[in-house]
């Protein structure tokens, strides 16, 4: 997943930065809301980690305006404030789901794969497609039985054709799924990653639709 | 209440009896001045009268052909005779006398002027050289009768005034003071956390100082609370963020670490600060328990924030806590994060000290009756009286700060509620039982 970390807090940025991208997410983290605004009107986001109380604003503001412009992106809330009435006012203004801090990681990990199956309308972890079984919790995945080894980039790359099965993705949305891992995008690394993927998964997972994407073959092989 | 005497009743009495007693008073006196000038006229009438007949009865008995002998004048016609005179000479001897008089009342020899006996008032006049004496006596019972008569008539008006004074007083009052009862009444009906201003109204002008200080001591009192939840609030975020920083950068450093002695050493290090972390969100709990936040100044439905707490653990201990909610809104004066903090600790204490074997049971009745309970040993009675103190834990394996129950009880007692800790729990053998009643504030 593509997530935006909204975390003004030096230390603790870092960690949860660390924490989600070694989960196998692309994590893009900002320490004002001034800059999370810019952020989500470039980039198009799985999921947000906001925390409430940051230098230029409150996050219920930024979140009320993220709802409003029709962005439906999970939204976690990172906060100190435990009182309730912050809390009902956080999921009434939009957000998924609420973690008051100190957290644990391992905690906050299993929000964020809870609240992306949510959001992909699958709350079960394991699915299935074609042959393949993928457990989103784990980020793990089986093909006929055996297991599949994927470099956090390749997972990101199929996490994007896994949430949209069947459903055409352009290369510039592919691209942007690598972007957050600081890769260098040549003009054929989705090929690059795309026949990786195939090598492991199959040879007919991914379909090109010559000039225009990606899909993921939903069919079994 | 009080049993306090009322205001509006004091008045009402005071002025009314004291208005009564005036009149009465009035009454007498109007009574003394009125017989006073009635004995005037009465004695004027006496005199006047024996200075009519005198003459005529000189006349009278200096021309009687058959000398000195009583003789008794003649009615012309019927009357009761409220005067009665005997002509007598000097020597007390009766000459004439009119028809219903009674020698008996008047002395043995003549006097002039005026004179009292016990039943009559008396006026004696002389003429021929003072050889013939009149006197002319009236009853005092005639008197007196008239002063009664005069009395009852000033009095009779009373009867009807008294009460229409009364009821014109009561009224007065009542009128009077319908604004402060108003007041009154406003403060006694808002709810213990409501301190918005109290409606003064037009209040007199004597009782406006007071309502002027009331609300200002509303005000200094919600700014004052309003203060501390600030301060709570912000003490939480100020104390929470590092130490959310530092048990993340412990978390990390753990998944870094090859070394096993050094992996162990951060673990114990992330252990302390979990530890912390744990009691530091008691103390907060605690300091804004015993603050005074725990009402608010309207009611809000307590049903949905029950769901959500007990949502909340449901993640944590999937069908460990079995939850009964009532299908009408529960709305209550207690503040909802206030009750957010009672209902977790409650539940917590359940989770950790009942039987993992037995779920624990959060009920909730439509009248507002809260009920957390679970299964496991008896609580001995000794033990359960000092749960509710800081630090106090009962004989039980299981780790907790101690100062859960301590928490929900000074949130029950801030809202003027009582905590009930039962043991075993109520329809059970065995296990523990809170309960209080949210809507009773």
């Amino acid at each position: 997943m593509r997530v935006l970390l909204v975390e003004d807090t030096e230390g603790l940025g870092e960690a949860v930065r660390d924490q989600i991208a070694e989960d196998g997410h692309a994590v893009d983290w900002v320490q004002t809301l001034s800059f999370a605004e810019v952020s989500v009107q470039t980039t198009a986001y799985d999921l947000i980690l906001l925390d409430l109380i940051l230098p230029d604003g409150h996050g219920f503001g930024f979140l009320r305006k993220l709802r409003t412009a029709g962005n439906k992106a999970p939204v976690i809330i990172l906060t100190a404030r435990d009182q309730v009435f912050n809390r009902i006012e956080g999921l009434n203004a939009g957000a998924d789901d609420y973690l008051v801090k100190p957290f644990d990681l391992s905690e906050l990990s299993a929000r964020v794969a809870a609240v992306a199956r949510r959001y992909r309308g699958n709350p079960n972890p394991l699915i299935r497609v074609g042959d393949l079984e993928v457990d989103l919790g784990d980020h793990r995945i089986s093909r006929n039985g055996q297991p599949v080894e994927l470099t956090a980039r390749e997972w990101a790359l199929f996490e994007g054709f896994i949430q949209r099965p069947g459903m055409l993705l352009s290369r510039s949305q592919l691209e942007d799924r690598l972007y957050a891992f600081g890769a260098e995008i040549e003009s054929n690394t989705i090929e690059v990653y795309v026949s990786r993927l195939r090598k492991k998964l199959g040879r007919d997972a991914i379909v090109t639709i010559r000039g225009m994407g990606y899909r993921l073959d939903t069919h079994d092989q | 209440m009080t049993n306090r005497t009322s205001l509006q009743k004091r008045l009402s009495v005071g002025l009314t009896l004291g208005v009564t007693l005036l009149w009465l008073l009035g009454v007498t006196a109007s009574g003394l001045v009125a017989q006073h000038e009635m004995n005037e006229v009465f004695d004027s009438a006496l005199q006047e009268t024996a200075q009519r007949i005198l003459p005529l009865a000189v006349t009278d008995i200096l021309n009687r052909e058959t000398g000195t002998g009583n003789q008794t004048a003649p009615a012309l016609k019927d009357h009761d005779e409220y005067l009665t005179y005997l002509v007598r000479d000097e020597k007390g001897n009766l000459l004439l006398q009119s028809h219903d008089a009674d020698p008996d009342v008047f002395g043995k020899l003549p006097e002039e002027g005026f004179s009292d006996t016990p039943t009559h008032r008396i006026y004696g006049a002389a003429a021929v050289s003072d050889t013939l004496y009149i006197e002319v006596a009236e009853p005092l019972a005639h008197r007196r009768k008239s002063a009664l008569e005069a009395g009852l008539a000033l009095l009779m008006p009373l009867i009807i005034l008294i009460p229409i004074s009364l009821m014109g007083v009561w009224w007065m009052v009542r009128l009077s003071l319908r604004e402060v009862v108003e007041f009154r009444q406003s403060i006694e009906t808002r709810g213990v956390g409501d301190l918005s201003p109290v409606e003064r109204g037009r209040l007199p002008a004597e009782f406006e100082p007071i309502a002027v200080a009331v609300n200002r001591l509303l005000e200094r009192l919600h700014r004052a609370l309003e203060t501390e939840r600030s301060f709570t609030a912000n003490s939480a975020h100020e104390l929470r963020t590092p130490l959310a920083t530092a048990l993340a950068k412990v978390q990390r450093l753990k998944t870094q670490v090859q070394s096993d002695q050094l992996k162990s050493n951060v673990a114990e290090v992330e252990g302390a600060l979990r530890s912390l972390s744990l009691l530091t969100g008691k103390l907060l709990e605690l300091a804004k328990a015993e603050g005074g936040g725990a009402t608010s100044q309207t009611p809000h439905n307590l049903v949905p924030i029950l769901t959500m707490i007990v949502g909340d653990f449901e993640s944590q201990v999937p069908g460990r806590i079995v939850l009964n909610v009532p299908e009408s809104e529960v709305n209550s004066l207690l503040d909802p994060d206030a009750f957010a903090i009672l209902l977790r600790n409650l539940i917590e204490n359940a989770l950790k000290h009942g039987s993992r074997k037995q779920p624990v049971e959060v009920t909730m009745s439509d009248d507002g009756s809260l009920r957390v309970s679970n299964g496991g040993s008896i609580v001995p009675p000794d033990q359960l009286v000092l749960l509710r103190n800081r630090f106090a834990r009962s004989k039980t394996d299981a780790a907790g700060s101690g100062l859960g129950l301590a928490i929900a009880d000074a949130i029950a007692t801030g809202a003027g509620m009582t905590l009930h800790l039962r043991s075993p729990a109520t329809g059970r053998q065995e296990g523990f039982e809170a309960e209080l009643d949210v809507a009773r504030t």
